[in-house]
């Protein structure tokens, strides 16, 4: 038997509905035979009546109910069809979501999940990577998980969490990525994961980077370079520990991320290793995201415009030459 | 403005010899300018008339800086465009309004890029692309592409390095592997591994000390001199004296009264001040068990030398004990070295780090001398003195009055 990562983030909502009478799923077509755009809430809505709920199309709408339910009592789950779309629910996530306990001391349990990311022919407004926007607002909790397993536990964790959480899920890695089983065991949230142990280069990654990471690392080996990939995993809170310790092994580092450049993860992982590690450094730290510009349709033009294995292997062999 | 010398980047109007209207041939002098080194003259690219003149007597421009124009004709101009970058026709047509419909055969010899009256025996070769150094032509700093050389320490080199205090010195033993040169932490891992397995002690405090004040001494420009003298005056005087003083304590009585009569060559030049010292304070270097200690004598040139005798002997006393104090070494404003009681003729000691002059003093010898009254070789014992100095503070010239003074002076031991 075999998981997709699709499939683990609709067994962990199975399991949440099944364990867990407060959490109920809110979105636009999630119930009934669609399944949502995704079928990550496919036979739910029949498994569990009453608690997968349709949604009107608009999503500020959806998380400022999800909200009043949390202050309630509830653990919502809220499913934006398109990460990209949640921007819709600025005001809701950010203001609201994001400062109510501060503002309250009544906890805002909520969880909403982003399908994120890139895959070909997109285009600008079903591509994108918002976890640096999220990142950026205190009061929400941030998670990118890049493996099949992470995305089962971490969604299972971002339930259980008291604050907002931000569940970024790539679509890319919806039916590529495969595994045996669901998993037993898992990390906590918060903490990074060196993926692959190494000691000439830290590439410092989270989500579907996190492949085309070890892509390079491994064309690397063979020629005798070993590059540490990690994988962030939570990019709020960030694991700054786990990224100096390797940058203490390494002494380089190269973050790549799939977001826009301005700002953002990589940026703040370079703010922190250069503030906090810059004796660790014997070169200047790296990062690589995608272009400047909205994405762009044409699955050439795409493939071009966020990192792949070419482009961050000609920026690993930059940091690995100064 | 051209490129008149290698270090040139900027020159001072001194006389502007033309005015607008004059005819002028090529190769002409029109401009004199000075530099920090010498007076030169800037000199016409090619015949012409000067239409205009920009730059003004007393004002400093860069190199590079348009001074001022000179319409030439076709023919004139053609023989300077050879030699001169060309334009490009776009930079032409902006700069130069209208010069495609202009009917008359004078042409500005100013192209757009910013070209200046070019020198060619002076101003830099024209270097061709591809060329293994690029030069920028046009006086523009050219922008280097990274600077991360054989000079170049990583903030993680010199992390690992302030742990073990270590200093620049230490790794002059390193090949480094990195980008043109430089040592990366791999090379200073794989070095300190290499360290660590040959027999190690630890250095003696006054080891580390000599060391720390030699490698501060050695950032700056250094130089020696050295001049032979005859020790017979000398050791002729010393018979009379009691108590005795060594030739070096001569030298030293010497060297006060030489620095009394040239203060500045004691100078030391510390960012635009030249710092001198009111009282002349002289060290002398002793060795001690794994070092040297130097400590000072004050206002030696007040203090006879049967005064400086006995306090030496105290002092070297105290030194061989250990027992010298801090005040006892420092303030020194120059030092001698008697480093002919190693039995060594000649040698280019190294100043104190907060001195500029070192006077050094190597074994006295027998040697045929050329006497020109007799003339006939006679015998007499010879030693070379040596003087090292900061070359900031003081040139060959300055260096070589002082020494040559102090040697007169020796020549004459009674007055001491």
């Amino acid at each position: 038997m075999s998981v997709t990562y699709l499939e683990a983030i609709r067994e962990a909502q199975t399991y949440l509905l099944r364990e867990d009478e407060r959490v109920f799923i809110y979105g636009q077509d999630i119930a009934g035979k669609f399944g949502g755009a995704f079928k990550a809430t496919k036979g739910l809505a029949e498994q569990f009546p009453g608690r997968v709920l349709n949604t009107p199309i608009s999503e500020d709408a959806m998380v400022g109910t999800a909200i009043g339910a949390a202050m309630e009592g509830m653990r919502p789950i809220v499913e934006m069809q398109f990460a990209d779309f949640s921007s819709i629910a600025l005001n809701q996530i950010l203001n609201n979501a994001g400062t109510q306990y501060w503002r309250t001391q009544t906890p805002c349990p909520i969880t909403v999940r982003l399908p994120s990311g890139g895959t070909k022919g997109s285009g600008p407004f079903h591509s994108q990577s918002m976890e640096g926007i999220y990142s950026h607002y205190p009061g929400l909790v941030v998670l990118t998980p890049a493996t099949v397993e992470d995305a089962y536990t971490m969604l299972i964790d971002a339930v259980a969490i008291d604050d907002p959480v931000i569940y970024c899920e790539h679509k890319y890695l919806y039916y590529h990525l495969k595994a045996n089983a669901l998993p037993k065991d898992k990390l906590p949230i918060g903490k990074a994961r060196v993926v692959r142990p190494g000691r000439d280069l830290s590439i410092v990654t989270n989500s579907a980077m996190v492949h085309e990471a070890l892509a390079v690392a491994q064309q690397f080996s063979a020629d005798g370079i070993e590059i540490e990939v990690v994988d962030l995993r939570s990019v709020k809170p960030l694991d700054t520990d786990t990224v100096l310790a390797s940058v203490a092994r390494t002494g380089r580092l190269l973050c790549v991320g799939e977001a826009f450049p301005w700002g953002g993860v990589t940026a703040e992982v370079i703010a922190r290793v250069a503030s906090e590690g810059f004796h660790l450094l014997d070169a200047a730290p790296a990062r690589i995201n995608a272009k400047d510009t909205p994405i762009p349709y044409h699955p050439n033009l795409w493939s071009e415009h966020r990192p792949n294995a070419k482009t961050i292997a000609a920026k690993a062999r930059q940091v690995l030459a100064e | 403005m051209p490129q008149l010398g290698e270090s040139m980047a900027e020159a001072t109007i001194v006389a502007i010899k033309v005015q607008p209207g004059d005819k002028v041939s090529a190769d002409q002098e029109i401009i004199e300018v000075e530099t920090d080194k010498a007076v030169m003259g800037v000199t016409t690219p090619c015949a012409g008339e000067i239409s205009k003149i920009e730059a003004e007597v007393k004002g400093t421009y860069a190199v590079g800086t348009v001074l001022g124009y000179i319409e030439a004709s076709e023919a004139d101009a053609g023989r300077f465009q050879k030699r001169a970058p060309q334009p490009s026709k776009d930079d032409v047509a902006k700069e130069v309004p209208g010069r495609e419909e202009e009917s008359t055969n004078l042409v500005r010899t100013e192209n757009g890029s910013g070209s200046h009256f070019q020198v060619d025996e002076a101003g830099l070769p024209p270097v061709a692309a591809g060329s293994h150094f690029q030069v920028d032509q046009a006086g523009v700093l050219p922008v280097p592409a990274g600077t991360k050389g054989a000079g170049y320490s990583s903030p993680r080199v010199r992390a690992r390095m302030a742990e073990l205090q270590l200093t620049q010195a230490d790794l002059a033993g390193i090949a480094g592997s990195g980008n043109a040169g430089r040592v990366t932490i791999k090379d200073l891992e794989n070095f300190l591994g290499t360290i660590e397995r040959q027999p190690a002690e630890k250095p003696s405090a006054i080891r580390t000390g000599v060391a720390d004040a030699m490698r501060r001494s050695w950032t700056r420009p250094l130089a020696t001199v050295g001049l032979s003298l005859s020790l017979d005056p000398v050791l002729e005087d010393r018979k009379r004296r009691d108590p005795k003083p060594g030739p070096a304590l001569y030298a030293l009585r010497a060297l006060a009264l030489a620095l009394a009569e040239q203060p500045n060559a004691a100078a030391r030049l510390i960012g635009g001040r030249v710092i001198r010292s009111e009282s002349i304070d002289l060290g002398v270097a002793v060795e001690a068990q794994d070092g040297i200690m130097v400590p000072v004598i004050r206002k030696a040139d007040q203090t006879s030398l049967a005064d400086l005798t006995s306090r030496y002997a105290e002092l070297v006393d105290l030194a061989r004990r250990r027992r010298l104090t801090a005040d006892m070494t420092s303030g020194g404003i120059a030092s001698i070295s008697n480093f002919g009681s190693f039995g060594l003729d000649w040698g280019t000691p190294i100043p104190l780090p907060d001195q500029t002059l070192l006077l050094g003093l190597g074994v006295g010898k027998k040697v045929p001398f050329w006497d020109e009254k007799k003339g006939a070789f006679v015998p007499r014992t010879e030693a070379q003195m040596t003087l090292s100095f900061d070359h900031r503070s003081l040139d060959g010239g300055g260096a070589g009055r002082l020494l040559k003074r102090i040697v007169e002076l020796l020549g004459e031991p009674t007055k001491l």
